[in-house]
C-alpha cells in the first residue's frame, strides 16, 4: 500500500480539493443546525447559571471543581494533535502528514477556542474575567503570576494565537490557489485579501520555508509546556492524588493520545464526505493508527507508574485516594477510563483492524471517551477523599447544567470545524503536490538505477 | 518606576516567609483553642454568623454541602465498640488557620487572597472572580464559596432581619469566596483606637466574635509577638513555635517509649508546612458521659 | 525604450532550469538576470534555489530578536508588577519568586519568537505584495512560470529562448 500514488496530476489535486469548497449538500445544513442547537443548549445552561449562581451546577464545598475543569483540560489535550502533525512530524520529515495536517491544525485552533470558553464558564464571576489580564490600571493591581491558573491563561493565549498564525501562514499558498480558481464573489474577495498577493515567487518560497520550520521548532516546546502548565494546576497543589511529579508528562501523553484519536475520527469523516480517498489513503490511516497505539502505550505506562509510585510511597493520604478511585463512588468511571485507555487500543494492534474503517471509528470515539473520563477522574476523587477527614463520605454528581454545557461544547467545536471545511481547503494542496513530486522523483531514480543495474547485468 | 523599585529592594523581595530573622512587628494575630474547655455548644459558630453577615442557607442546601459556617464545630468519635456509639464525641472548632505560608494565597489567579503584615490571610471580595482554586488547595477546607446570591434569596435575611446585619462587614453576592478573617473589622477598629491614643493594641482590646461568645473561654486571641498577651504566653508554655513544621518538643520525645510530649499544644497538619496561626490544646479528660 | 514584461510557462523544473541558465548567459541590453527575472512555482523547490544561487533568508534574525525581547519583557513586566506598590506576600514564597516567573518568561519567549517570526516573514517575503502585471493561474496549479522584464527590443530574443525550451505559453504585456 502506498501513502499516495505518485502519478496524480497536480491539476487533479487542485480540482479535488477545491471541490470540497463547493456549496454544501442538504445533509451539511442539517448537521450544522444540530450543532447550533447543541450550542443553544449550552448557552441556555450558562445563562441560567450566570443569573442564579454556580450552585446550579451541583458543585459544593469541597467539590469546588467539576466537569468544567475536566472538559477544559480535555479540549486543550485534543489540541495537541495539530502540533504533533504539523510540527513534530515536519521536523522528522514524515511525508505522510502532508494530506492530513491541515484539518488537524484547524482542530487544534478550534479545540483551544472551545477550551477558552470553559475557563469563562467555570468562574463564579465571569464578568470580571478581565482581572486575569495584565493591564496597567490606576490601582496598580496586577494578576497573581504565581498562580498556575494564570499561567494557563498566558500559555493558552500564546498557544492559540501561535496556532492561528501557523495555520494561516501555512495556508497562504493554498489561499492563492483558491483565489486563482474562484468565480467572482465573496469567496474570491476573501481569498484575494487573505492570500496577500502570493504568487509563488522564489523569494516568497524561500522565506516561507524558513519561517514554517522556525515556527514549527517553537511550537513543539510550546505545546509541551502548555499542557505541562495545565497539569501543574494539579501538580503544584499539595492535595493527595494531585501532587504527583509525573503529571506534566502524563498530561502531555494523554493530550497526544486524545489528539491522535480525534484525528482518526475526523480523517474517516472527511475522507468519506469529501471523497478524499486518493489523498487520505488507507496507508496513511494505518500510520496514524500505529502512532496512536504507540502513544496509548506511553500513556498506559505513565498511568500505571502513577499508581505504582502511589502504592509504594509511604503517603497514606495518596494511597487512600487511589483506593477511593478504585472502590469509591466514582469506581465505575475510573474502571471505564482504564478500560478505554489501556485495553481498547489493543484492537489497533491487530493488522486486520488497522484499516477497518467502522472499527477504527468506534475505537477512536472510545479512546476519546476514555481520555475525557481520565480528566474527570483526576478532578473528582481527590475532593471526595482529601486530607481532611471531616470532608469525607459525601457524594457529588454533576447536574444537568454541567452536562448541558459539556454537551454543547461538542456542538460548538463541530460548528467551527464545519464552517472551516467549507471556507478553507481542508487538505493542503501544495504540500500534497510536493509529496507526489518527491515520490515521483524517487521512483524515477529507482527506475534509473534499476535499468542501469539491469543493463550492467546484461552486459556480463 | 516599578523596575527601579524592583532592583533597589531585590533582597527584600526575594525573602522567604516565615523565618526568624524577619519577625512580625508590631502585630501577629494568633489564636489558641483549648479543646478540654470546649463543650461543643456552637455559640462561637452562631456568633460568627451574626458578626460576619453569614447567610443561613437552609437545611436542603446545607445537606448538599453549601454551608457557609466560617467557624464550624466538627465532631469525631472513636470507633472502639462502646455500648453507646453516639456518646463521647470530640469537638474541634475549625476555622481558617491564617497560615503564614498559605497554600491558598499562591494559587488565586487574580491575587484576591494575600498575607497582611499583621499575619492574617486576607480575602478581598471585590477582586475575587470565583475560580475556587484557593478552596481546592486548602488542606483544611475552611473556605466557603457563595454558590447562590444569598442577599436576593428568600428566607436568608427576610425583611427586618436584614437590620441585624453588621455594617462593618460586606454582604457578599454570588461567585465570591469567603472565610474566617479573625474578625479583621474588629482588629482594625482596635488598631485605630490605639493609634489615636498613640499606643499599640493591648491584650484584651480586641476580641473576635467567637472568643467573645464562648461560655468556657476556650478561645484565646491576641498578638503573638506581644510578650504580655495571653496567646503569647500559651504558645510559649506549650513550646509551639510559629515557623516550625515539627516542634522541637515532639522531635525530642519521639525517641522515648510511648513518644509524644506531655505538653498539650499542637497545630493541625503542621507537617504540610502551611505554618498555621492557630494552636489547639489537646483534650485531657476522658469522656465522662 | 519602455520596459515590457514577458511571462513564460513550463511543465517541469528541468526546463525551467535550462531557461534560467540560458538567460543568465545571454547578453542583452537592459536585461539583468539577477534583477529582472523571477521564477514562480506551485511548490517549494530546493532545486530552483540551487540553480538560482544562494540568496540570504533573514527571517531567523527576526526570530532571535523577537524571542529574546519577549523573554526579557516578560521577566521585567512580571517581576516589576510583583514588586509594585502593593507588594504582598503570597503563600510564604518570596514576593518575586523565580519558578513561576521562569514559566511565564519561557512562554513569552516563545510568543515573542513566533509573532516576530511571522512579522519577519511578511517583511522578508514582501507580503502583502502588489500583484505582478502578468500572472497565470497555472502557476498555482502545475506549471512553472518565469517572469522577465526587458526592453521592447529584446523581447524577440527572449521569446526565442522560451520557445526553444518548449514553453507552454508565453504572455506578453500589452503595449502602453
Amino acid at each position: 500500500m502506498k501513502d499516495i500514488r505518485e502519478d496524480i496530476a497536480w491539476a487533479k489535486i487542485n480540482k479535488d480539493v477545491l471541490k470540497s469548497l463547493e456549496n454544501p449538500r442538504k445533509l451539511y445544513w442539517v448537521i450544522l443546525l444540530i450543532a447550533i442547537a447543541m450550542v443553544g443548549v449550552a448557552v441556555g445552561c450558562e445563562v441560567y447559571q450566570y443569573n442564579t449562581g454556580m450552585g446550579v451546577s451541583n458543585k459544593n464545598n469541597t467539590h469546588v471543581w467539576g466537569l468544567y475543569i475536566a472538559t477544559f483540560i480535555f479540549w486543550i489535550g485534543m489540541s495537541h494533535s495539530g502540533t504533533l502533525l504539523s510540527a513534530i512530524l515536519h521536523l522528522m520529515h514524515a511525508d505522510w502528514r502532508k494530506p492530513i495536517y491541515r484539518f488537524a491544525e484547524a482542530m487544534t485552533t478550534f479545540s483551544l477556542m472551545t477550551a477558552g470558553l470553559f475557563v469563562a464558564v467555570h468562574l463564579g464571576r465571569v464578568w470580571q474575567i478581565y482581572y486575569a489580564i495584565p493591564y496597567p490600571n490606576g490601582r496598580g493591581v496586577w494578576p497573581n503570576f504565581q498562580s498556575p491558573l494564570l499561567w494557563d491563561a498566558m500559555a493558552i493565549f500564546t498557544y492559540l494565537s501561535s496556532s492561528i498564525l501557523f495555520l494561516y501562514v501555512g495556508m497562504i499558498p493554498d489561499l492563492a490557489i483558491c483565489r486563482d480558481n474562484m468565480n467572482p464573489g465573496w469567496r474570491k474577495k476573501l481569498y484575494t485579501a487573505l492570500s496577500l498577493g502570493w504568487e509563488g515567487t522564489d523569494r516568497q518560497w524561500r522565506n516561507f520555508r524558513v519561517t514554517y520550520l522556525t515556527i514549527a521548532c517553537f511550537l513543539i516546546p510550546l505545546a509541551v509546556s502548555v499542557h505541562s502548565i495545565v497539569a501543574s494546576d494539579f501538580a503544584m497543589s499539595q492535595q493527595p492524588g494531585w501532587h504527583i511529579t509525573s503529571f506534566p508528562p502524563y498530561f502531555v501523553a494523554g493530550a497526544l493520545y486524545s489528539g491522535c484519536a480525534a484525528i482518526i475520527t475526523l480523517f474517516i469523516i472527511l475522507r468519506y464526505v469529501f471523497k478524499f480517498e486518493e489523498y487520505m489513503t488507507l496507508s496513511i490511516l494505518k500510520k496514524i493508527v500505529r502512532l496512536t497505539f504507540a502513544i496509548a502505550m506511553v500513556w498506559t505506562y505513565l498511568n500505571l507508574i502513577e499508581y505504582a509510585s502511589v502504592w509504594y510511597g509511604h503517603d497514606q493520604a495518596s494511597k487512600d485516594v487511589l483506593i477511593q478511585k478504585a472502590i469509591g463512588p466514582y469506581a465505575p468511571f475510573w474502571w471505564a477510563m482504564n478500560f478505554c485507555g489501556t485495553i481498547v487500543p489493543f484492537i489497533l494492534f491487530f493488522k486486520r483492524f488497522q484499516t477497518h474503517i467502522p472499527v477504527l471509528f468506534a475505537v477512536s470515539l472510545l479512546l476519546n471517551l476514555g481520555m475525557w473520563l481520565e480528566r474527570w477522574m483526576i478532578v473528582a476523587p481527590t475532593f471526595s477523599h482529601g486530607y481532611y477527614p471531616w470532608t469525607w463520605d459525601h457524594d457529588q454528581w454533576p447536574s444537568l447544567v454541567q452536562w448541558g454545557i459539556v454537551f454543547g461544547s461538542f456542538g460548538w467545536f463541530t460548528l467551527l470545524f464545519m464552517v472551516f471545511c467549507k471556507v478553507f481547503p481542508s487538505v493542503s494542496m501544495y504540500e500534497v503536490k510536493e509529496m507526489v513530486y518527491h515520490r515521483s522523483q524517487a521512483t524515477k531514480k529507482l527506475e534509473a538505477t534499476g535499468k542501469m543495474a539491469a543493463a550492467g547485468k546484461g552486459a556480463h | 518606576m516599578s523596575v527601579s523599585n524592583l532592583l533597589e529592594n531585590w533582597s527584600e523581595f526575594r525573602h522567604f516567609h516565615p523565618v526568624d530573622d524577619v519577625p512580625h512587628n508590631p502585630y501577629k494575630w494568633a489564636m489558641s483553642i483549648d479543646l478540654d474547655a470546649c463543650s461543643g455548644c456552637n455559640a462561637c459558630s452562631v456568633a460568627c454568623y451574626a458578626e460576619n453577615n453569614l447567610p443561613v442557607v437552609g437545611k436542603e442546601k446545607y445537606a448538599h454541602g453549601h454551608s457557609m459556617h466560617w467557624m464550624r464545630i466538627e465532631r469525631y468519635w472513636d470507633e472502639d465498640g462502646r455500648d453507646f456509639p453516639d456518646q463521647g464525641a470530640q469537638f474541634l472548632p475549625m476555622m481558617c488557620q491564617q497560615c503564614e505560608a498559605a497554600p491558598c494565597e499562591t494559587v488565586c489567579p487574580v491575587g484576591a487572597t494575600n498575607h497582611t503584615p499583621d499575619g492574617i490571610n486576607s480575602q478581598i471580595y471585590n477582586r475575587c472572580i470565583g475560580s475556587r482554586y484557593c478552596e481546592a488547595n486548602c488542606p483544611y477546607k475552611v473556605r466557603y464559596f457563595n454558590w447562590y446570591d444569598y442577599p436576593t434569596t428568600d428566607n436568608v435575611w427576610p425583611a427586618e432581619m436584614n437590620q441585624q446585619l453588621n455594617p462593618d462587614v460586606t454582604v457578599r453576592g454570588k461567585g465570591v469566596m469567603e472565610k474566617c478573617t479573625f474578625c479583621i473589622q474588629r482588629v482594625t477598629v482596635a488598631k485605630n483606637n490605639a493609634k489615636s491614643q498613640g499606643r499599640l493594641v493591648h491584650d484584651g482590646d480586641v476580641q473576635t466574635a467567637c472568643q467573645q461568645a464562648c461560655p468556657t473561654s476556650a478561645i484565646s486571641f491576641g498578638n503573638l509577638v506581644d510578650p504580655a498577651s495571653k496567646v503569647h504566653r500559651q504558645w510559649q508554655a506549650q513550646q509551639v513555635e510559629l515557623d516550625k513544621d515539627a516542634q522541637t518538643k515532639d522531635k525530642a520525645n519521639d525517641k522515648e517509649e510511648g513518644g509524644g510530649s506531655e505538653l498539650r499544644g499542637y497545630r493541625i497538619f503542621e507537617e504540610l508546612r502551611p505554618y498555621p496561626s492557630v494552636m489547639y490544646l489537646e483534650r485531657v479528660r476522658e469522656s465522662a458521659v | 525604450m519602455s520596459k515590457r514584461h514577458l511571462l513564460a510557462l513550463f511543465t517541469n523544473f528541468d526546463e525551467a532550469e535550462a531557461v534560467v541558465k540560458e538567460l543568465r548567459g545571454v547578453n542583452l541590453k537592459g536585461f539583468d538576470a539577477n534583477k529582472d527575472m523571477i521564477v514562480k512555482s506551485p511548490i517549494e523547490h530546493p532545486e530552483v534555489e540551487e540553480f538560482l544561487g544562494d540568496r540570504p533568508v533573514r527571517v531567523q534574525w527576526f526570530t532571535l530578536g523577537g524571542a529574546l525581547s519577549g523573554g526579557l519583557l516578560a521577566f521585567f513586566l512580571i517581576s516589576g508588577s510583583q514588586a509594585n506598590f502593593f507588594a504582598q506576600l503570597k503563600g510564604g514564597k518570596p514576593i518575586v519568586p523565580f519558578p513561576p516567573n521562569f514559566v511565564l518568561t519561557y512562554e513569552m519567549f516563545i510568543l515573542g519568537g513566533v509573532y516576530i517570526s511571522v512579522l519577519g516573514f511578511l517583511i522578508c517575503a514582501g507580503l502583502p505584495a502588489r500583484r505582478s502585471p502578468l500572472y497565470s493561474a497555472k502557476v498555482s496549479e502545475d506549471q512553472i512560470g518565469i517572469l522577465v522584464q526587458s526592453d521592447e527590443a529584446s523581447s524577440g530574443t527572449l521569446k526565442a529562448i522560451f520557445t526553444k525550451h518548449r514553453a507552454l505559453e508565453i504572455q506578453e504585456e500589452a503595449g502602453k
